[in-house]
C-alpha cells in the first residue's frame, strides 16, 4: 500500500526492457511573470517494442510530452531516461547526435508538416545529409527511394513538391523522413487526426508494419481512445496536465477505475446505431475530488494498473475492481 | 449492348499503384512566378512602363551629352522658356536646357539613390531581422531597443544627420538607410515569427539541422515573396523621400542633378510656365507608381500559395 | 421520431459548378434527395465529397464563384433555387432553415455581447420588441445548457469556453424556431467529451421545438447516434441512402463497405485494416463511369463505362453501384461489415457494467 510515485513500473517485473523512463516530468510554460503548468508529476515507462499511448483532450498536455521528450521544448522538473541515460539535459554532440538517430517524431499537420519550397527528395533526407549518414550520392538516392517505397509510394516522387501531393501522401512522406533515421523510438504525434477516415487506415497500418517488422517502439498521441483501442498495448489518460489513469488496453477497457477516464470512454461514439442509442453518456465534474487534507498521487491499484487518487478514492476503487 | 454487356459485369483486378501516380506536370517555382506574373494584361504594362522608364534614366544621360555643369545655352536667350512640342517633349528651361535631359539625369540619379538605400536597408533589415525572429534571447533585448528607436521621428534625424555630414549622394544615401533598416528588420522580424514554430520547422529541429541551415533553406525561401513586398515599397518610397527632402533644401550637392531638386527648383514657375513644375511632377509619380505596383505584382506572384 | 410521408423538402437533379480561375469544378454531379419532416438525416462523406456544398444550395449560401445549373429545391410550395436576391433568401435563411457550423469561435461576432446576438435575430425575424426579445432569449441560453443565464446575458464570447460557444451558436439557430436546423461539422472542432454533450442537446431540443435536422459529418460513430437517415456521399454525388440500421447493418456499396471496414474501432489487434487505395478523383475533369470504380476491388468492367443509376434495396433503401443489378456476380461484403453488430458487441461488454451503472 506503499505509494510509488518514484519508482513507477519495476523494469524487469516480466522481463521486458524499458527503452524510455519518464520521471516526475513537470513542463511550465512562463509569459512574463505568470507562470502555466502544463504538464505535472507524469511518470510512466515504455517498454521496448510495444506501442504506448498518451491520450487527451486538447490542452490536456499530451503533445508537450511528447515535445519534451524529443527535447523540443525544455522541462522544468523532472527526468527523461532514454536507453539509461537522461536526456532533457545539455548533451555533447555525440550524446545529441545519438538522440536525433534514435528518437524520432511524426507531426499532425501534413499541410504545415513540410517544407513547402523543397522537394521531397530533400525533406526525406534532411536528416541523412545532417550527419552524412552515406558513403556517396547513389547510397544516399537509395536510401531516400527505399524509405519512400517502404510508405508506399514511388520513387517518381522524390522530385516533386509537397502541394502536390494528398493529405494521406505528405503523412506518409512525413513517416519516410522519420523512418529513413531508423529510430528505436518513433513519437507519433495524432498523426491521424487531421486525415481523411478512409485514408486513416493506410496510415495505421503502416504503424504497425514497422512495429512488426522493426521492432518499432512508439509512443501514439491521440484524443480518440476508439483508435488508440486498436493500435496501442498501453494507455495513458491525461487530464490537465496529469496522467489520472495507466493501464494495458485491455484492462483499461474492462476495468477504468478513475471518472474522467469512464466519462471519456462513455463519449466515445461507436459505429452501431443500436448500441449508440441504448447508451449513456457520463459527465465528469472536476468538482468531485476533494484534495483539500487527503493529497492525491499515482499509484498502483493493481499490477500494471495505476491511478491519480487520494487515499480515500483508492478504497473505493478497490471496491469496484472486478 | 446486351450481347457483350456481361461480359462487362465480371470483376476487374484494381491497380494498387495507380492511383499514386500524379499526372500533373512538375513543378517549377520560378517558372510559376513567371506564369502567374505575366498572367494579367494589367501587369504587362505596367512593367513597360517601368521598364521604358529605367531605361530613359540609364540611356538618355548617356546619348544627350547633356552636362549639369555647363550650361550650353544660358546665354541663348531665345532657347529658353519653350514650351513642349515635338521638338523639345518637354520644353526647354529657364537655363536653357532641354527639360527632357534634365528630367532624365534627375531621375537616374533618384534612381540610383533609392535603389542604393533599398540594398542597404533590405540586405541588413533581412540578415537582422531573420536571425531576431528566429531567436527567441535575441528577441527580447532587441525589441527594447526597438521600441525606443521607432519612436524617434526619421525626418528628424535625417534632418541631424544631413546637418551634420552635409549634402551629397552618399551622405542622402546613408542617412534614409541608417532611418529605414530597422523598420526592414522588424517586419521580417514578425514574418519569421509567423513560421519559426510552423511544424516543419519543428520537424527540422527534431531531425538535427542547424540553425543556420534552417535559416537558409525553411524560412528565407518562404520570405522571398515577403522581401519582394518590401523592396517594392522602399524603392518608391525613397523616391518620394528624396523629392521631399530636395524640396525643404536637403539631400544631393549643389552640383547633382536630381528630380526632387528639379522639382523644387521649378517651383518659382508655377504660375508662367507650369510646365516646367509639372512635368518632373508627372514624371516622379510615374515613376512612383508603376515600380510600386510592378514589384507587387511580383510580390504577389512569388507567393506560392497563389500558384495552386 | 414520427415519419410522416411528407417530405418538407425535396431535392431533384442538383448540379453544383465552381468557376476556379479558368476551370469549372462540378463540386455536386446530380443529386435528389427528400427530407421528411422531424427526422434526422446525416450527410456523411470525406472531403470532396460535397457533402457542404450541398446543403448551401438550401440557403443560398454558395461562394460567389458558384452555380446552380440544374436542379430544384422544393420547399413550402416554392422553388428555392428560383430566389435570386438577399431579400429573397431573408425570409428562409435563419428564419426557417438555419445553419450551425464547425467553428464557435468564427460564427460569434467577438465584439457584442453573447445576448445581443440572440435578440438580435428575434427582434429581426419575429419582430418583437427589446424586452420581450431578452425574456426569450435567456429561456433560449436555459435550453441550451448555460447555467447562470442572466447574468452570462451581458458577457462576451472570449468569455465562454468552445462548448458553450457551440451552445450559443444553436441557442441562436434555434430563435426563429426553424422547421429545418443544418449542423455541419458541428462538434468536428470540440472535444469528444463536449461533443457527445453538444449532439445530445441537439437530438433532446428536437423534440421540444420540432425541426429536421441535417447533420452533416464525416464521423460515422457520431452518424449512429444521431441519425435516422444516412446518405453517404463520395464525389458529388449520393451513392447510398437508406434507415440508419439498414445502412450500418446491411450496406450495398463498396464506398459504404470501405469507409466501415476502415474503422479502428472493428479493427482486431495484430491485424491490418482494410484501407481503401487511392485518393478521390478530380472534379474538375469529366468523370466516366462510377466515380468510385479505380479505388474499387470489387469494380467491374461495366463501372469504368458507365454511371450506375440508383437500385432500390427496400422501400427506404437505395444504392448507386452496379453490384446491385441483376446481370453482376454475387459478392460478399468484408467480414467486418458483416460482422459489426458482433464485435461491436463485444467492445460494449467490456464498457457494459460501468456504462450502465
Amino acid at each position: 500500500m506503499s505509494e510509488m510515485s518514484r519508482t513507477v513500473q519495476t523494469p524487469s517485473a516480466d522481463g521486458r526492457e524499458v527503452l524510455l523512463s519518464v520521471r516526475d516530468l513537470a513542463v511550465t510554460f512562463y509569459q512574463g511573470r505568470k507562470e502555466f503548468k502544463a504538464v505535472s508529476d507524469v511518470n510512466f515507462d515504455v517498454y521496448k517494442g510495444e506501442t504506448f499511448a498518451l491520450v487527451g483532450e486538447s490542452g490536456s498536455g499530451k503533445t508537450t510530452i511528447g515535445r519534451a521528450i524529443i527535447r523540443i521544448n525544455p522541462t522544468s522538473a523532472g527526468d527523461v531516461i532514454f536507453q539509461g541515460k537522461k536526456i532533457n539535459q545539455k548533451l555533447s554532440k555525440e550524446d545529441n547526435r545519438w538522440v536525433i538517430r534514435n528518437i524520432q517524431m511524426v507531426f499532425q499537420d501534413p499541410a504545415a508538416s513540410l517544407n513547402e519550397r523543397a522537394t521531397v527528395d530533400y525533406i526525406v533526407s534532411e536528416g541523412l545529409t545532417n550527419f552524412h549518414l552515406y558513403k556517396d550520392e547513389e547510397e544516399r538516392k537509395k536510401k531516400v527511394v527505399d524509405a519512400l517505397e517502404s510508405v508506399g509510394l514511388l520513387q517518381e516522387h522524390a522530385s516533386r513538391y509537397p502541394h502536390e501531393f494528398s493529405g494521406g501522401q505528405r503523412q506518409r512522406i512525413g513517416i519516410a523522413r522519420a523512418m529513413i533515421m531508423e529510430p528505436t523510438l518513433l513519437i507519433a504525434d495524432e498523426p491521424i487526426s487531421a486525415l481523411d477516415v478512409s485514408i486513416r487506415a493506410q496510415v495505421l497500418n503502416l504503424l504497425n508494419q514497422f512495429k512488426a517488422e522493426k521492432g518499432l517502439t512508439q509512443i501514439f498521441i491521440a484524443h480518440d481512445l476508439s483508435v488508440v483501442r486498436y493500435i496501442s498495448d498501453r494507455i495513458a489518460v491525461i487530464h490537465k496536465g496529469r496522467i489520472v489513469e495507466l493501464a494495458t488496453t485491455e484492462e483499461l477497457f474492462r476495468n477504468c477505475l478513475h471518472p474522467y477516464t469512464q466519462s471519456l470512454m462513455s463519449a466515445i461514439p461507436l459505429p452501431d446505431p443500436q448500441i449508440e442509442k441504448e447508451k449513456k453518456l457520463k459527465v465528469y465534474d472536476e468538482a468531485m475530488h476533494d484534495y483539500t487534507t487527503d493529497k492525491p498521487s499515482f499509484q498502483e491499484i493493481k499490477p500494471g494498473h495505476f491511478i491519480w487518487a487520494n487515499s480515500a478514492e483508492m478504497e473505493k476503487y478497490r471496491s469496484e475492481i472486478r | 449492348m446486351m450481347e457483350s454487356a456481361d461480359s462487362k459485369f465480371r470483376l476487374v483486378k484494381m491497380d494498387d499503384t495507380a492511383s499514386e501516380h500524379i499526372n500533373a506536370p512538375k513543378y517549377s517555382y520560378w517558372a510559376a512566378v513567371f506564369k502567374k506574373f505575366l498572367s494579367k494584361k494589367s501587369t504587362i504594362v505596367i512593367m513597360v512602363i517601368a521598364l521604358t522608364v529605367i531605361f530613359l534614366s540609364v540611356f538618355d544621360p548617356i546619348i544627350s551629352g547633356y552636362d549639369p555643369v555647363v550650361h550650353q545655352n544660358i546665354n541663348n536667350a531665345s532657347m529658353k522658356f519653350l514650351h513642349p512640342s515635338l521638338k523639345y517633349l518637354f520644353g526647354t528651361n529657364d537655363l536653357g536646357d532641354n527639360l527632357w535631359n534634365v528630367v532624365w539625369m534627375g531621375a537616374r540619379n533618384s534612381l540610383g539613390i533609392a535603389f542604393m538605400a533599398t540594398a542597404i536597408t533590405t540586405t541588413l533589415g533581412v540578415v537582422v531581422g531573420a536571425v531576431w525572429g528566429y531567436s527567441k534571447s535575441m528577441d527580447k533585448w532587441m525589441l527594447e531597443i526597438y521600441n525606443i528607436v521607432a519612436n524617434v521621428p526619421f525626418t528628424l534625424v535625417v534632418f541631424v544627420l544631413m546637418y551634420v555630414m552635409g549634402r551629397g549622394i552618399w551622405q542622402l544615401i546613408f542617412a534614409m538607410s541608417v532611418t529605414s533598416w530597422l523598420n526592414t528588420a522588424y517586419f521580417i522580424r514578425v514574418q519569421v515569427l509567423i513560421i519559426r514554430d510552423r511544424e516543419y520547422n519543428l520537424a527540422s529541429r527534431c531531425l538535427g539541422t542547424s540553425t543556420w541551415n534552417i535559416v537558409k533553406n525553411n524560412i528565407l525561401p518562404y520570405l522571398i515573396s515577403v522581401i519582394v513586398t518590401s523592396v517594392s515599397r522602399d524603392v518608391p518610397s525613397f523616391i518620394s523621400m528624396e523629392v521631399f527632402l530636395a524640396w525643404l533644401g536637403i539631400g544631393v550637392g549643389e552640383k547633382t542633378p536630381s528630380l526632387g531638386k528639379t522639382i523644387s527648383g521649378n517651383r518659382t514657375f508655377m504660375t508662367n510656365t507650369p510646365y516646367l513644375f509639372w512635368i518632373p511632377v508627372a514624371v516622379s509619380a510615374v515613376i512612383t507608381i508603376s515600380l510600386y505596383v510592378a514589384g507587387q505584382s511580383l510580390a504577389d506572384a512569388a507567393d506560392p500559395r497563389t500558384h495552386m | 421520431m414520427s415519419e410522416n410521408n411528407n417530405p418538407i423538402l425535396q431535392a431533384s437533379d442538383i448540379v453544383v459548378q465552381f468557376q476556379v480561375r479558368s476551370r469549372m469544378l462540378t463540386a455536386i454531379r446530380n443529386v435528389s434527395v427528400d427530407l421528411y419532416e422531424d427526422e434526422t438525416l446525416a450527410i456523411v462523406g470525406e472531403s470532396g465529397s460535397g457533402k457542404s456544398v450541398f446543403t448551401k444550395t438550401f440557403t443560398g449560401m454558395l461562394e460567389t464563384n458558384g452555380s446552380v445549373p440544374q436542379g430544384k429545391v422544393m420547399f413550402e410550395g416554392q422553388n428555392l433555387l428560383d430566389i435570386k436576391d438577399d431579400a429573397g433568401w431573408e425570409k428562409i435563411r435563419g428564419r426557417k432553415i438555419a445553419t450551425i457550423f464547425q467553428d464557435p469561435m468564427t460564427s460569434l461576432n467577438p465584439i457584442i455581447p453573447i445576448g445581443r446576438q440572440i435578440t438580435e435575430v428575434i427582434e429581426k425575424h419575429q419582430g418583437k420588441s427589446p424586452s420581450e426579445a431578452k425574456k426569450e432569449a435567456i429561456e433560449l441560453m436555459n435550453d441550451v445548457g448555460i447555467y447562470n443565464a442572466e447574468k452570462r446575458f451581458d458577457e462576451y464570447p472570449f468569455q465562454y469556453s468552445g462548448g458553450m460557444r457551440q451552445r450559443i451558436v444553436i441557442a441562436i439557430a434555434l430563435a426563429c424556431h426553424p422547421k429545418i436546423l443544418i449542423c455541419d461539422e458541428p462538434t468536428t472542432a470540440l472535444d469528444v467529451t463536449i461533443q457527445a454533450q453538444i449532439i445530445r442537446l441537439i437530438k433532446d431540443l428536437q423534440k421540444q421545438y420540432n425541426y429536421t435536422i441535417i447533420f452533416i459529418t464525416h464521423d460515422l460513430g457520431v452518424v449512429a447516434n444521431v441519425a435516422d437517415r444516412v446518405a453517404v456521399m463520395y464525389a458529388g454525388q449520393i451513392i447510398e441512402i437508406g434507415k440508419v440500421e439498414e445502412i450500418f447493418y446491411d450496406p450495398k456499396h463498396p464506398y459504404t463497405w470501405g469507409l466501415l471496414s476502415s474503422l479502428p474501432q472493428l479493427g482486431i489487434k495484430g491485424e491490418p485494416l482494410y484501407a481503401i487505395h487511392g485518393t478521390p478523383p478530380s472534379l474538375y475533369d469529366k468523370i466516366k463511369g462510377d466515380a468510385f470504380a479505380p479505388r474499387n476491388p470489387y469494380a467491374m468492367q461495366i463501372d469504368f463505362e458507365e454511371e450506375p443509376p440508383m437500385f432500390k434495396v427496400t422501400d427506404t433503401h437505395y444504392a448507386k453501384t452496379w453490384l446491385l443489378d441483376p446481370r453482376a456476380p454475387k459478392v460478399v461484403p468484408p467480414v467486418q461489415v458483416s460482422t459489426l453488430h458482433e464485435r461491436m458487441k463485444q467492445v460494449l461488454t467490456a464498457e457494459e457494467e460501468q456504462m450502465h451503472e
